[in-house]
């Protein structure tokens, strides 16, 4: 089934940045751009792509995705979650959650799910305008920034564990 | 006595999409369409480099990205007199095509084909009579009875695993599905092979626009450079995997969207009587082949039509500040000049003024203002964009290519040229656009190869990219087809800055509130006189809104006149 992945792992920020806080998915890929990181941890600015992301999706095995949810916890709450279904995503996903919860469907039913993580930030409200994220969500970005990072050494030291194990 | 129903997506972004509909006897009387979520990229905009616009506004939209940007780029152009080389003027037209080609073929099965398939009855429909089926209109090789019950099964046990995902919010069992169990199965089974085809095909944005989503744009030209030995531009590698994408894009909207709409679209023809709406129809034309200056060079004509009279088709100059006005009677903004002028985009105003009720709330007040939407006019017309008017105006312009493939359409469905104006009409008009794209696409690339072979590798036009080169003040007007309709920009620059920047949008002409005079806009108008079998599953009137296409997906929730949930499905709202 897993033909011919990428092993890499693709982080991968989603939502509208010209809408405030619902932009933060985006913003925190942008920084981990400017990041010096591992040849095999790969970063992409999903924007508000939808289907077109389906590529990337089919592609990697290993997907971290970053989004905004509206789910009335306090603004700046980080969460991670790894949805195995589309109704494993918060109801309330942000922008785009129809078009991630379709294509994580599409995904099931053509049997090309990768493995994802998801994290998810609270905020507020959408209904802000402008390409600044509010104080709540940018105090909350060095962490978010270092559990990305965090996950991803844990992802790839388990491969490297895996790795090993199936050689000898 | 009338019951007013609601139809409204709660969480959701690109101008989240309201319709409340007034239903007696069976039948919408009344409809109101409201955009309730605010969008001010006017204010992100302002003071910024307009170099840099086309970055921003291709963020405008998760869908149609890359039309935002063009767009702009074309707006920033016009103001600075820039002529773009022909070779950026092709690669534009050839992501252009490629922008249709998935957009529609999305558009079509994705979001838009489980108004008229009931996936349910698929499953009980017989392969080998399906293949038959498929054989029968389409050369298309994959059509074996093998293949047809090996997806049956697999949805069936997508759907007995009780995650019904994508199929969960459907009206499966309405008694307004028509189709056979085996056209059903057709079309789920392309369902499934349009979601793999789709993620080849905007690979042709990522080449040239070197990103996707989002790809790259430039004012003066295009970001790629032309080298057929470079390893990192456009070399001849690149140029022959375009060549067959665009290629296997084409076969697939030919062998199989095409047969499966005719397919479908001949089960419905009573659709061909409802959802007409305005009968006025607006295009600004698009797909230059000889600069964007020459109008008549267009493969998609401008022009508009008044009260379905294809005779006639009126100029349009969006320069002219009486023809274009946006007004704001039942929008939540305000005028300096109060709520009865309208405004012509380039002095338009975006200030918001929300004296709507506090959500959540059960209805809106549609006497007073009621949308986040501006009201558009074309000489104080109200005007419906989209495939459908730039199929007329292309058809009713005498355009060849346009008769063709309309004329074949009407002869094997065997309806008269006035099924068109509705419903029905603009879902085939899109699949029938999508058809010359994908022909055009291979024209302009044939063409961007002649050029290169002829040594002519130019792709920008930079003598005009400094600011010191530019006028102290400077305005103007970007336009084109976006895949839901006829899109324009306009622009005023001072001192190297932006001063103001106004977009008018398709969905903004299609989804407004009504005007002063009390018109209504093309949404709100194709509603009217719409049968509804059942007010609790009002599948018809998702199957009128999803004709135009509204840009983003959007989750809808369907209340009944106490505001409890009675029903959720999808619907796009851009």
């Amino acid at each position: 089934m897993m033909e011919t992945r990428n092993p890499h792992i693709l982080i991968m920020g989603i939502g509208n940045y010209l809408m405030g806080d619902e932009g933060v998915g985006v913003q925190a890929a942008r920084h981990l751009q400017q990041m010096e990181l591992p040849v095999d941890v790969e970063v992409l600015d999903g924007g508000t792509g939808g289907f077109h992301l389906l590529e990337y999706f089919e592609s990697y095995e290993t997907v971290i995705l970053i989004d905004a949810t509206l789910d009335e916890r306090t603004p700046g709450t980080i969460r991670l979650i790894e949805p195995k279904f589309a109704s494993d995503f918060p109801r309330a996903m942000s922008t785009h959650d129809i078009g991630l919860r379709d294509m994580v469907n599409a995904l099931q039913l053509l049997g090309k799910m990768p493995h994802i993580h998801l994290f998810v930030v609270s905020i507020e409200t959408i209904q802000q305008q402008g390409i600044t994220l509010t104080p709540e969500i940018e105090r909350v970005m060095p962490l978010l920034l270092q559990q990305i990072l965090r996950l991803t050494h844990k992802l790839q030291y388990k491969e490297t564990v895996d790795e090993i194990a199936t050689a000898t | 006595m009338s019951k007013r129903i609601v139809v409204d997506p709660i969480t959701r972004i690109e101008g989240h999409l309201r319709v409340e509909a007034d239903i007696e006897n069976g039948k919408i009387k009344d409809a109101y369409s409201s955009g309730t979520m605010v969008r001010l990229l006017e204010e992100i905009l302002r003071g910024r480099d307009p170099r840099d616009a086309w970055a921003f506004v291709g963020r405008v939209c998760g869908v149609c990205t890359s039309i935002h940007s063009l767009v702009s780029v074309r707006t920033v152009e016009d103001a600075l007199g820039i002529k773009v080389p022909p070779n950026a003027e092709l690669v534009r037209n050839i992501m252009y095509c490629a922008l249709y080609m998935h957009d529609h073929v999305v558009h079509f099965y994705h979001l838009h084909a489980m108004d008229w398939v009931d996936v349910v009855n698929a499953l009980k429909a017989d392969p080998k009579k399906t293949s038959e089926l498929a054989q029968s209109i389409s050369k298309w090789p994959k059509s074996s009875v093998g293949y047809f019950s090996d997806v049956q099964n697999r949805v069936k046990k997508f759907v007995e695993s009780g995650q019904l995902g994508i199929f969960a919010n459907g009206y499966w069992g309405h008694p307004a599905y028509k189709l056979i169990a085996e056209v059903n199965l057709l079309a789920l089974a392309h369902y499934l092979e349009a979601l793999e085809w789709q993620k080849e095909i905007v690979k042709v944005h990522a080449i040239f626009g070197g990103k996707n989503p989002h790809p790259n744009y430039l004012v003066g030209g295009m970001a790629c450079a032309i080298g057929i030995d470079d390893v990192s531009g456009i070399n001849a590698e690149r140029l022959a995997y375009v060549q067959h994408l665009m290629e296997e894009g084409q076969r697939f909207i030919e062998q199989v969207y095409i047969p499966d709409l005719m397919a479908i679209a001949s089960f419905y023809k009573d659709w061909g009587a409802i959802g007409g709406g305005l009968g006025n129809y607006l295009a600004y034309g698009d797909l230059p082949w000889n600069g964007f200056g020459d109008t008549a060079s267009y493969k998609f004509p401008s022009g508009a039509i008044l009260n379905k009279d294809i005779s006639k088709v009126h100029d349009v100059d969006l320069r002219k500040e009486d023809e274009i006005q946006e007004f704001i009677n039942h929008s939540w903004y305000s005028y300096k000049g109060g709520d009865n002028v309208g405004l012509h985009p380039w002095k338009g105003e975006s200030v918001i003024n929300y004296t709507g009720p506090k959500p959540p709330f059960e209805h809106l007040d549609t006497t007073q203002k009621y949308s986040y939407l501006k009201t558009p006019r074309w000489k104080g017309h109200a005007m419906e964009v989209g495939p459908l008017a730039r199929v007329l105006i292309g058809y009713a312009r005498g355009r060849e290519e346009f008769k063709e493939v309309v004329d074949k359409a009407l002869t094997d469905l065997n309806v008269p040229v006035t099924a068109l104006f509705s419903t029905l009409g603009r879902t085939a008009a899109r699949g029938l656009e999508c058809q010359l794209a994908a022909r055009w696409g291979m024209d302009f690339f044939n063409q961007l190869i002649t050029n290169i072979k002829n040594g002519d590798t130019r792709m920008a036009d930079t003598s005009k990219f400094d600011p010191s080169t530019w006028p102290k003040q400077a305005i103007g007007v970007g336009y084109g087809e976006a895949p839901r309709g006829a899109l324009a920009h306009w622009i005023n620059i001072e001192d190297t800055k932006i001063a103001n920047y106004q977009l008018v949008v398709p969905t903004t002409w299609n989804a407004s509130p009504r005007d002063g005079k009390g018109q209504m806009s093309a949404y709100e108008s194709s509603l009217i006189d719409t049968p509804v079998a059942d007010e609790k599953l009002p599948l018809e009137i998702i199957r009128t809104i999803h004709s135009f296409d509204p840009c983003m997906a959007c989750s809808v929730h369907l209340y009944d006149e106490h505001g409890t949930t009675v029903s959720r499905i999808q619907v796009l709202g851009d």
